[in-house]
């Protein structure tokens, strides 16, 4: 795989997020777009003159309007400008900005507004995800994002007890930071101290997947402006650059619970993490990222890809959650923010990822904001069956 | 019993025959059991559209009992608490069979305050009932005062609000040395004025309402408890907000190319044909035209199965309602990947196990063979997934 250096540098120059929350009949889809648009405008310092190209992204059939960005034109402020649009399912919110950031490094544009929206509340979102699969087989037989295979996965390898403990203090801790987020969907307040009794009482959804495990549907908005390195140097005080991104993609995986260890199957995040650690040379990822926004739709998931995503191995990434390294104040803080268990607004989770990687390096995250200074994050994007999208985030042009 | 928002738990059971809805109860017969902490235990009868509501000690045979605290319950009820964060945090929980207790969403009409009209002796309670949650403690921040309220007539009384250190608190009666005591000659003005019908200065300036002591305080009211809204919605809304409904319903046909059709051709004939790589040697199930990792043709074709041994089983508590034909299906369901005799690795078949084995389905790994099963064929063959119903276990 051929892979070049940018042609010239990309910064984020501005960031805004509606509220996520479960609806948002008080508005509709213009308006709530707007809203994160008008305050990433606000961020960064400029007007729509400024802005040469916005791209739009969503969930293609959530909400069943097969344009939005053309209704959404009165709330994004596109008109008469160069508008792409994008969807990849899970990862576009990730995709948005990947595709923002390689139009700006080619030099077509200067300033690219990407936005990322969902309202999971108008649609059917289970109905838009069985879409996805292949027509003439899997639609029969999938319905929605819910699987237990996971747990099952980790149960297998660690034991029942402590895997389950691991994934539910992994909720708590998304919890913890949730509620540090007035933005975040669901915070609920929960202790560690209810672990176990959350354990026996929150309801199976399939197999040992409980329903506090899993992600909210919501509703919001998340818009990054991107500028050149001439630019966000003039606009702004502190931009975050991107470093590099990568997207593995592979055809659906509904036949992958061989369970045979000879035939072991290829992991995109696994692949895609290792493929860009090597080419920017970072040798121990742990070490290197100060904070790591991961798309972690379940607790189950979101275990297991720690290891993925860091390169570990043996039971490291358990120890990591255990440990509480992974909190606000720890090694390696992951989520801040409350991450996707907290808000999924799906269209754009991936792009709150970046947005919220970035704020960490900013030092603008409020609450959540980490207490050691931040440098390097990372930012993921997840989509089903499963492919990836990891973009790298950096404070100072050094590299 | 206590009343949360002026509503009781035994209010949203003894609702219920009316707020039944046969048609959401269609195909439903079970029992379900609530268990609300402190106020009692009370189960729900429904068989072939009927319902029967007692209140009951004993919930033996009910499919799924819920459990919650008064105020959750009648908050999730009334639209006051939102259910699914209720849910999820655990304050709600249901023990049992938690799929069929989903069902008793689809059988009421939303419950609304019972009472479609309020006497003045109902708002004055109303009012003074949500005084204390209507406190602004930043109002007047530091405010040391004790508010009496004299409201005349028959429907009327005596109030006092005891406002200290950003704290209120309402007692019955004048209060020992009020700051400021409102009086108002007929508790029908007062209900007015509060539901902003008709304005103090009207009933001070025609002599049907006075003020004794602090002035200033009285007529600081208004900020200092935020403003009282009638339980029952009447007028305007604050806007214009309306939800449009909308169902799309789309017939679709797709071809399947000819490797596809040949795959599903096969499953007429009771057989499970499929192609497998040149290069890795991978089977592909179902068949594919091309291996997407080695990017060749896969144009070996090979029948394997139909039996096999099951490698995982997704157990599905829950199941979100189908796009394809609205329906839900019934759960605990199994969706089994087989490694068919005659494949290897991961190329496993996915299909649906017969519901009542569900639980005696092992899955299998190197070390350990999974749970031998067998297709059960439909007599009517049309070259889809479902020419086969499902797999049994191969006794």
């Amino acid at each position: 795989m051929t892979h070049r250096k940018k042609n010239r540098n990309v910064g984020i120059i501005g960031i805004g997020q509606t509220k996520y929350s479960s609806h948002r009949e008080d508005v509709n889809q213009p308006e709530m777009i707007h809203e994160a648009v008008e305050a990433a405008l606000k961020d960064a310092g400029i007007t729509m003159k400024d802005v040469d190209c916005v791209v739009h992204g969503n969930m293609e059939l959530f909400e069943m309007i097969h344009q939005p960005d053309l209704w959404h034109t009165i709330g994004t402020g596109a008109c008469g400008k160069d508008c792409i649009r994008i969807t990849t399912g899970g990862t576009v919110g990730a995709t948005i900005s990947c595709a923002a950031d390689n139009l700006i490094a080619s030099g077509m544009y200067d300033i690219v507004m990407a936005i990322g929206f969902e309202k999971l509340q108008e649609g059917h979102t289970t109905g838009g995800i069985t879409n996805m699969a292949d027509a003439l087989w899997f639609r029969n037989l999938q319905t929605g994002a819910l699987t237990g295979s996971k747990a099952y996965d980790v149960i297998r390898e660690f034991g029942e007890e402590r895997a389950k403990r691991v994934s539910m203090k992994y909720r708590i801790i998304m919890d913890k930071h949730a509620m540090r987020n007035p933005k975040a969907h669901r915070a609920f307040g929960l202790e560690f101290e209810q672990m176990d009794n959350l354990i026996k009482t929150s309801p199976k959804l399939v197999g040992d997947l409980k329903l506090i495990e899993m992600c909210s549907q919501s509703d919001g908005a998340c818009v990054v402006i991107y500028a050149c390195e001439k630019k966000a140097k003039q606009l702004s005080k502190n931009p975050v650059w991107i470093r590099d991104h990568i997207t593995v993609h592979r055809e659906e995986v509904f036949v992958m619970f061989g369970y045979d260890e000879k035939y072991p199957f290829p992991m995109t995040h696994r692949f895609a993490a290792e493929q860009l650690y090597k080419r920017n040379g970072i040798d121990s990822p742990v070490e290197y990222f100060d904070v790591f926004e991961m798309y972690d739709p379940a607790s189950w998931w979101a275990v297991d890809w720690i290891r993925d995503f860091f390169q570990l191995k043996g039971d490291e990434h358990l120890k990591l959650v255990e440990n509480e390294e992974i909190m606000i104040g720890g090694k390696m803080p992951i989520n801040p923010s409350g991450g996707v268990i907290a808000s999924n607004p799906i269209g754009a989770t991936a792009l709150v990822r970046i947005a919220e990687a970035a704020l960490q390096i900013r030092g603008d995250a409020g609450d959540h904001q980490i207490p050691t200074p931040v440098s390097h994050a990372l930012a993921s994007g997840f989509g089903g069956t499963m492919w990836t999208v990891l973009t790298m985030l950096e404070k100072e042009l050094n590299w | 019993m206590s009343e949360y928002w002026g509503i009781k738990v035994e209010d949203i059971f003894n609702t219920m025959p009316e707020r039944f809805r046969p048609e959401g109860a269609k195909g439903v017969n079970a029992c379900f059991g609530y268990d609300i902490k402190g106020e009692g235990k009370w189960k729900l009868t429904v068989a072939n559209e009927t319902l029967k509501v007692e209140k009951t000690g004993d919930l033996t045979g009910c499919v799924s009992v819920m459990l919650a605290d008064g105020e959750t319950f009648v908050g999730v009820n009334t639209g006051k608490v939102d259910g699914v964060s209720a849910f999820t945090s655990g304050r709600v929980t249901v023990e049992g069979d938690f799929s069929a207790f989903g069902k008793t969403a689809k059988m009421f009409k939303k419950y609304v305050n019972g009472k479609k009209e309020m006497s003045t002796r109902d708002y004055i309670l109303d009012m003074f009932g949500t005084l204390v949650s209507r406190f602004q403690p930043n109002a007047i921040p530091g405010l040391d005062a004790k508010v009496c309220y004299d409201i005349g007539g028959n429907d009327g009384g005596v109030w006092t609000a005891i406002i200290k250190e950003g704290k209120c608190e309402l007692v019955e009666g004048k209060a020992d040395r009020p700051t400021t005591i409102l009086h108002v000659n007929e508790a029908k003005d007062w209900v007015d004025v509060m539901l902003g019908k008709s304005d103090p200065f009207t009933l001070l300036s025609a002599g049907r309402a006075s003020i004794e002591g602090e002035t200033q305080i009285a007529l600081k009211l208004g900020e200092i408890f935020a403003k009282y809204k009638s339980p029952i919605p009447e007028g305007e809304p604050e806007q214009e907000l309306i939800a449009l409904k909308k169902v799309i319903s789309v017939n679709q046909r797709f071809a399947t190319g000819p490797v596809m059709g040949k795959f599903l051709n096969a499953l007429k004939e009771k057989k499970i044909y499929t192609n497998k790589c040149p290069k890795c040697g991978r089977i592909h199930l179902p068949a594919r035209e091309v291996c997407a990792e080695c990017r060749v043709r896969a144009d070996e074709w090979l029948e394997v199965g139909p039996k096999g041994q099951v490698r995982y089983m997704e157990y599905v508590y829950y199941s979100s309602p189908d796009p394809l034909t609205g329906e839900t299906r019934e759960t605990p369901y199994g969706m089994v990947n087989i490694l068919l005799d005659g494949c290897k690795g991961n190329d496993t078949f996915a299909h649906l196990i017969r519901r009542d084995q569900i639980d005696k389905i092992k899955g299998g790994n190197n070390e350990v063979a999974g749970t031998r099963v067998r297709p059960v064929w439909n007599e009517h063959r049309v070259g889809s997934i479902f020419d086969i119903k499902y797999f049994e276990i191969d006794e």
